[in-house]
């Protein structure tokens, strides 16, 4: 696949911090990418740079395998923390703005106004809409050059859960398109829903990079209840469970490789017990990047 | 250019502190460069014998080819009014952080001080074209007789005072990118001149031959003040090419530091 972006050794210093260490990345044509840290973790100071807005200390970066300019950023619509428009300007005017800049045909903003549904609300200055009007609005303003990159930091930060799910919404509809999106989160929920792969930031390093799909790989944990007073020791004679924990009632079998629910579900049957409940669950995004993040405290 | 241009006037038309701005600032203009006569009038009423010691309608304010100089010097006066509006324009774009998301979008640093300078050419343009456009019906009006090519004496004021406005409007841009705040930028451009004096005064006992070569000073020589012709003194009736050239230089100085403030910056 077409690579559309690689970093090599990217590296940002605000005086002694090292905001981002020595950054390689790569990002093909048609990912969903996610870039995960905590606050402060280098994510937007590193799409600054690669949007041109922050002067990298040392590295370097390519999109579509060319060394950037303020060309190669027309071809990527991208919003970097919060919407930025001019709050005295309507919407549909500060689109006008935007395609000027990117050289886009201005017919495409009716269009991008349909898609995060703001059509009717156009005309109205922007400093009068909510914050999730403004985000979306911000995505419209991404879209406006029909990019084939689409850069999102935080894109549902300060949103409530239906401002959440409307977003979520828009990402997949235009991953569906065969759009690039690069979506910079600490919402790993988000990125597990949304993105293909994924790579997590720490302090300015990157500590892991791969498919969003491998999370799940690996060991399964089972979350079990059943009318039976002794159902934790019961569960430990299981060969498959590697560790047990109890939480509301529930337990929680981690089970070791080559184990699954349904030998789990065979033994307790076998013992003459009846789970009332029995989940399976893949591991999360969210274990893993805490199991990233932890094992590179040392 | 002409997209530029644009892209930095789309940005102002909506924006109605530009409209007052600009509405205050060429109405004074305008009028006040036709009320010279009507200034006149109140200097006699309010100074007692003004106007027996100087017959003011013998004073050939509006007389081809004093008009010139008279009108270009005075219009220069109110160039700080355009210059806040620049610095209003340019320091928007830092505090709403939208210079961040020109640049986001497409725009290269270079491109985005080209579409100030260019909205700052725009309204040198219409500053010298509003006051020429004035100087020549006031001459017309008020002139007794028509004496040409005589009466065109002095007409290279107005580039001089385009001059002068541009410069001023590169020196309230620059500052603006320096310093990102409106209030604190508006305070040094208004201090700015007294900054100047002060180091002026100071300077002047020991090294006066320097003093044309400061900024603002020669910004201000561009049109000397005509109006001491009046009371029957020698004035410099002509434009010195040697200021032209120092304020020329500084211009493009305060373009240049502003060019490589914001290469260097991170935005």
């Amino acid at each position: 696949m077409e690579t559309v972006l690689s970093t090599n050794k990217l590296t940002k210093n605000f005086g002694k911090i090292r905001a981002v260490n020595q950054l390689d990345l790569e990002v093909k044509r048609g990912q969903v990418f996610g870039m995960l840290g905590p606050n402060g973790s280098g994510k937007t100071t590193t799409l600054g740079m690669l949007m041109g807005v922050v002067n990298p200390s040392s590295g370097s970066f390519s999109w579509f395998g060319e060394p950037a300019t303020h060309h190669t950023r027309k071809k990527i619509g991208a919003v970097l923390e919060h919407p930025i428009f001019y709050p005295y300007l309507s919407g549909q005017k500060n689109l006008e703005l935007n395609a000027m800049i990117k050289g886009a045909d201005p017919a495409h903003i009716s269009k991008v106004l349909e898609t995060v549904e703001l059509a009717d609300r156009k005309d109205d200055k922007y400093k009068t809409y909510s914050l999730g009007m403004k985000q979306r609005l911000a995505i419209a303003s991404a879209l406006v050059s029909d990019p084939i990159i689409l850069i999102l930091d935080e894109p549902t930060n300060g949103l409530d859960p239906m401002g959440i799910a409307e977003i979520r919404e828009i990402i997949k509809r235009i991953a569906a398109d065969g759009k690039t999106i690069i979506l910079a989160s600490h919402l790993l929920d988000e990125v597990q829903k949304v993105c293909t792969h994924f790579a997590v930031l720490k302090r300015g390093t990157l500590m892991h990079i791969g498919p969003v799909d491998e999370v799940g790989k690996g060991e399964e944990i089972v979350e079990v209840q059943a009318y039976h007073d002794d159902l934790g020791v019961l569960l430990q004679e299981f060969v498959g469970s590697a560790t047990i924990r109890k939480e509301n009632g529930i337990f929680e079998v981690m089970m070791k490789d080559g184990f699954h629910s349904k030998d789990l579900n065979r033994f307790l049957f076998d013992k003459g017990i009846v789970a009332s409940y029995l989940h399976t669950r893949k591991k999360s995004l969210e274990k893993q990047f805490l199991e990233i993040l932890a094992d590179h405290k040392s | 250019m002409l997209h530029l241009l644009k892209i930095d006037l789309k940005k102002m038309t909506s924006y109605r502190t530009f409209w007052v701005i600009c509405g205050i600032y060429f109405f004074t203009l305008i009028v006040g460069a036709a009320s010279g006569m009507e200034f006149l009038k109140a200097l006699s009423r309010l100074i007692e014998g003004f106007g027996q010691q100087i017959n003011i309608t013998r004073i050939p304010l509006y007389h081809f080819p004093d008009v010139w100089q008279n009108l270009a010097w005075s219009g220069g006066l109110l160039k700080m009014g355009l210059a806040i509006m620049v610095v209003v324009s340019i320091t928007n774009e830092y505090s709403y952080r939208t210079i961040r998301q020109n640049i986001i979008d497409g725009m290269s640093r270079e491109e985005f001080l080209l579409s100030k300078v260019y909205t700052n050419l725009l309204l040198s343009s219409i500053s010298m074209a509003s006051l020429f456009l004035i100087a020549s019906v006031t001459g017309l009006i008020y002139s007794p007789e028509l004496d040409f090519p005589y009466g065109f004496t002095g007409i290279s004021f107005y580039p001089a005072y385009f001059l002068e406005v541009f410069a001023f409007l590169s020196f309230a841009l620059m500052l603006g990118i320096f310093v990102n705040r409106s209030g604190l930028t508006i305070i040094l451009l208004l201090f700015s001149y007294l900054i100047e004096l002060i180091i002026k005064e100071n300077i002047d006992n020991y090294l006066p031959s320097i003093i044309p070569f400061f900024p603002l000073e020669s910004i201000m020589s561009l049109v000397p003040m005509p109006f001491a012709r009046y009371v029957f003194m020698e004035i410099q009736d002509s434009v010195n090419w040697g200021t032209v050239a120092i304020a020329s230089v500084w211009t493009f100085l305060f373009n240049y530091f502003a060019y490589l403030k914001l290469k260097k910056s991170d935005i």
